[in-house]
């Protein structure tokens, strides 16, 4: 075979390239810029809102509705797709239960559920009567401690009880790294990953969590390994755990530079600045994809094409002046249309219909038309493209990306034999 | 430098500002930004200062940006983060270009200074006193890489070996010109084409194929650097060529400006690309143009419309026609037309792409024919920069931010073993061999070798 041509780099397009490749099958990966992984939690969400908080994710999606895109992609492939993932990522870089629910402390002091999380996160699990210290860092934009302590003292834990937070901040010590006023997130990771600097640190929180159970800090804590984590950890003698900031956030961006490099030495060819712009096909099957190059479109041929190219947040679901809703590329037929007022409502809380739209696939994770039948034979959606959720107000995002890619790889499998 | 000159490709890259959604991703991967916290970053000197800009910029940390174009490869949105950034250094520094930023853009007057007296002139760069008065008097940084001038041009070399194969020589080796009888068809030294197997390969170290020329006319673009520093890329690139049975057109050529472009000396930079164009058009229409400068091909292919807003349907022609030697390859071998006739070579190497070959969106093709080598395992530095970024790392003020931005590049080659690197471009090479102290070659060395027509 010729191969496989994957569109896009986020959490879906690298999952299902590094599962084709592991099969020795040859990837190419093309995509406009790096996926959104840096723009997540770090966390891998399974279902966590129905909208009550969901304790058991797998069998919430074994019992998913119909047009939910979890229905077609099914439990067993969530599973697999999520193992396929710790087995990518390798020992030690998540933890958690992929039955079982676990909730962890927003920056503003929510708590939020999720099946998987980084070492550095666990700590942030809430107990009654946990006395945690939040901590803050006076350059750090993002985390306020006041205001993340005030949410989580009053929000009862779901077996009752609450936890007692306390907000503190600290100036953080000086570093020829941090440079002036406004460091960015990214800036003070770089910094803890500096010798010695989470010693620094540690010295500094010391006296103010004294009598505290745990320590909560904002998810600075290292570019790229946790070191820093694992130093403060140790020189504070209690529990110290990260809390995910708005972007960059750098668990996400950990978990996606990861993957990147696993990608990599897989032997995934990667070609990004390369916005994919037409198709061709032939008898009901993709024969090639173009990619916009310098100089020149470059072609992409390939057996089978597996598109992971986001939503609306992306580019490639598009809404125009005319409320027209499109999938950019390959015009695939969508799901969840509706007319606009009954899309988007005045209502800012209410839920916004208009992000359920997207594609309808079958259980080969083909696209479908209005009547079911695959729109190409070898043409296989993944990821936040999919129709029939709101992934962000359901917690289930990593849980349909890594699902759809599994079940879209086996599919080829299947369809290779 | 003329408004018109700073407004033109303008347009265009600000035509993508209003798709930035500020997520940051840009400032994730910024080289530049891990080591010198001063720069605020390409979003912020880029999209974001952009929405307030008329003219020249506000915030002045722009001049720290190296334009290594690391933001808009990985921008998820398309937003043309690197082309603004350069375009507004451009306009920030019109009316006062440094006299060093002028010099040391001038690689065609470099290399026609130094080549003819090559080794007094790769001599006097070694000589620290007269570095540190450069210094002292330029902004050239003492400890920069220096180009290393070959004794004889490639142009020379070309011509030469024409002549000597019976051809008449061409000094504007338009070898497309010549009658039928007068091309030079003679097979390379200790090669009788007499002596080639039925079986219609080459079996012969050196010897053409006997289909030589078979795949027709292919114009070869060298670069500056290709013609007077890295003159043995461009022999065997043109060898590699001629051995699949390409017959290669070396029309005589001059510089693509991109140093000036990215120095921010725009009217001299279009002035050069427009000359470059009409001088590798003059080989034939239609020709395939290819090239083992990586930089120079994605001032083709890339800066000259997208940052300098060049628009000329020669350019348009040319930046279609022109490829990568490693491109040019790989697309061979994607099309089932390259033979695996490689012979194994036994190593592990070190692979840095460079910033302005990532850019063009084609991936990195010299991967993918270097696996073709049996034996052969190719370590990718997956580092975004070496530093350089072209002129940048030269510049006494830029020097350390250099250094510190290739430090773990430079480490990645050394840990990975072997005495040889490979990297696609020239001023990168440079940087690495210095950094690594290592031997630091373009991949076209490794299937120069593995098609038996020398060592690497």
């Amino acid at each position: 075979m010729t191969g496989v041509v994957v569109i896009g780099a986020g959490l879906s397009g690298l999952a299902a390239a590094c599962a084709l490749a592991k099969r020795g099958v040859p990837v190419r990966l093309v995509a406009e810029g790096l996926g959104g992984m840096a723009l997540s939690q770090g966390t891998v969400d399974l279902w966590g809102h129905d909208p009550a908080p969901v304790a058991r994710p797998l069998e919430r999606i074994a019992a998913a509705p119909q047009g939910h895109p979890y229905r077609a992609i099914g439990a067993h492939n969530v599973r697999s797709g999520v193992e396929l993932l710790l087995d990518l990522l390798g020992e030690g870089f998540l933890e958690g239960d992929i039955e079982t629910n676990t909730l962890l402390p927003t920056a503003l002091g929510a708590l939020r559920p999720t099946a998987l999380y980084p070492p550095s996160m666990a700590a942030g699990a809430p107990s009654d009567g946990a006395r945690w210290a939040l901590v803050g860092f006076d350059r750090v934009r993002d985390f306020y401690p006041r205001l993340a302590a005030g949410n989580l003292n009053r929000t009862q834990l779901p077996g009752g009880g609450f936890v007692h937070a306390s907000a503190h901040m600290l100036d953080l010590p000086d570093h020829p790294l941090l440079g002036g006023a406004d460091a960015s997130a990214m800036t003070v990771a770089r910094v803890f990953d500096q010798p010695g600097y989470a010693q620094m640190v540690a010295r500094a929180i010391a006296p103010l969590v004294k009598g505290h159970d745990a320590v909560g800090l904002p998810a600075v804590l290292g570019a790229t390994g946790r070191d820093a984590w694992a130093t403060l950890t140790r020189e504070l003698g209690k529990p110290v755990f990260e809390v995910s900031l708005p972007p960059p956030s750098l668990p996400g961006h950990r978990l996606g530079q990861a993957l990147t490099s696993r990608a990599r030495e897989l032997g995934v060819r990667v070609a990004l600045g390369a916005r994919v712009t037409r198709f061709t096909a032939e008898a009901g099957r993709v024969i090639a994809v173009h990619a916009a190059a310098a100089g020149a479109p470059r072609p992409y041929r390939a057996d089978e094409f597996v598109y992971c190219p986001g939503g609306f947040e992306s580019g490639a679901l598009t809404m125009d002046s005319r409320h027209g809703i499109v999938e950019r590329l390959f015009g695939l037929p969508l799901t969840g249309l509706a007319p606009v007022d009954e899309l988007i409502t005045a209502d800012y809380g209410a839920r916004q219909k208009v992000f359920e739209v997207g594609v309808r696939v079958d259980d080969e994770m083909r696209p479908v038309d209005p009547a079911g039948e695959p729109v190409y034979a070898n043409l296989r959606v993944a990821g936040s493209l999919l129709g029939g959720a709101i992934r962000w107000a359901e917690k289930s995002g990593e849980g349909l990306a890594l699902g759809s890619a599994w079940a879209a790889v086996e599919a080829i499998g299947r369809s290779a034999a | 430098m003329s408004a018109a000159s700073l407004q033109a490709g303008h347009a265009l890259a600000r035509a993508s500002l209003d798709a930035c959604v500020k997520c940051n991703i840009c400032e994730t991967q910024c080289p530049v930004m891990a080591v010198q916290p001063n720069f605020a970053g390409p979003k912020f000197v880029g999209p974001q200062a952009e929405r307030f800009r008329q003219g020249e910029s506000v915030d002045r940390t722009l001049d720290y940006c190296s334009s290594c174009g690391s933001c808009t490869l990985a921008c998820p949105q398309g937003v043309k983060v690197a082309e603004l950034n350069s375009q507004a250094r451009a306009v920030m520094k019109a009316g006062h270009m440094p006299l060093r930023d002028r010099l040391i853009s001038q690689t065609v007057l470099m290399g026609k200074v130094m080549s003819p007296i090559a080794p007094l002139a790769n001599g006097a760069l070694r000589v620290k006193a007269l570095r540190v008065l450069i210094e002292a008097f330029f902004g050239v940084a003492r400890d920069a890489p220096m180009p290393v001038a070959a004794g004889g041009s490639f142009e020379r070399w070309f011509a030469r070996r024409a002549k000597r194969r019976g051809g008449s020589p061409p000094p504007d080796a338009d070898r497309s010109r010549l009658g039928p009888d007068e091309r030079p068809d003679k097979p390379r030294d200790g090669c009788d084409a007499g002596e080639v197997g039925a079986a219609g390969e080459a079996d012969c170290i050196g010897r053409l194929t006997p289909n030589a020329r078979s795949r027709g006319k292919i114009v070869f673009f060298h670069g500056c650097a290709g013609n007077y520093f890295e003159v043995e890329t461009s022999k065997r690139a043109v060898e590699v060529l001629e051995h699949l049975g390409y017959e290669v057109l070396v029309p005589r050529q001059g510089c693509c400006g991109l140093a000036r472009q990215s120095n921010g000396i725009f009217d001299g930079a279009t002035k050069n690309v427009l000359e470059l164009c009409a001088a590798l058009r003059s080989a034939g229409a239609d020709l395939p143009i290819v090239s083992a400068s990586g930089s120079c091909t994605g001032m083709l292919k890339h800066e000259a419309h997208e940052i300098m807003g060049v628009d000329t349907p020669e350019l348009a022609d040319v930046s279609a026609r022109v490829k990568d030697v490693m491109e040019f390859l790989a697309d061979l071998d994607a099309a089932g037309e390259l033979p695996h006739k490689f012979q194994p070579i036994e190593a592990t190497v070190p692979y840095h792409a460079p910033c302005q070959l990532k850019s063009q969106g084609m991936g990195l093709p010299a991967l993918d024919v270097l696996a073709l080598i049996p034996g052969l395992k190719v370590v990718e530095s997956g580092r975004a920069c070496c530093g350089i970024a072209g002129t940048y790392g030269l510049k006494k003020e830029k020097r350390a931010i250099a250094q510190a931005v290739g430090a773990p590049l430079f480490e990645m080659f050394r840990e990975t073993g072997g005495d040889l690197g490979i990297c696609d471009t020239e001023t990168c090479r440079w940087q690495l061999r210095q950094g690594s102290g290592m031997r630091v070659e373009h991949p076209i060395f490794l299937v120069h070798q593995a098609l038996g027509l020398g060592d690497a």
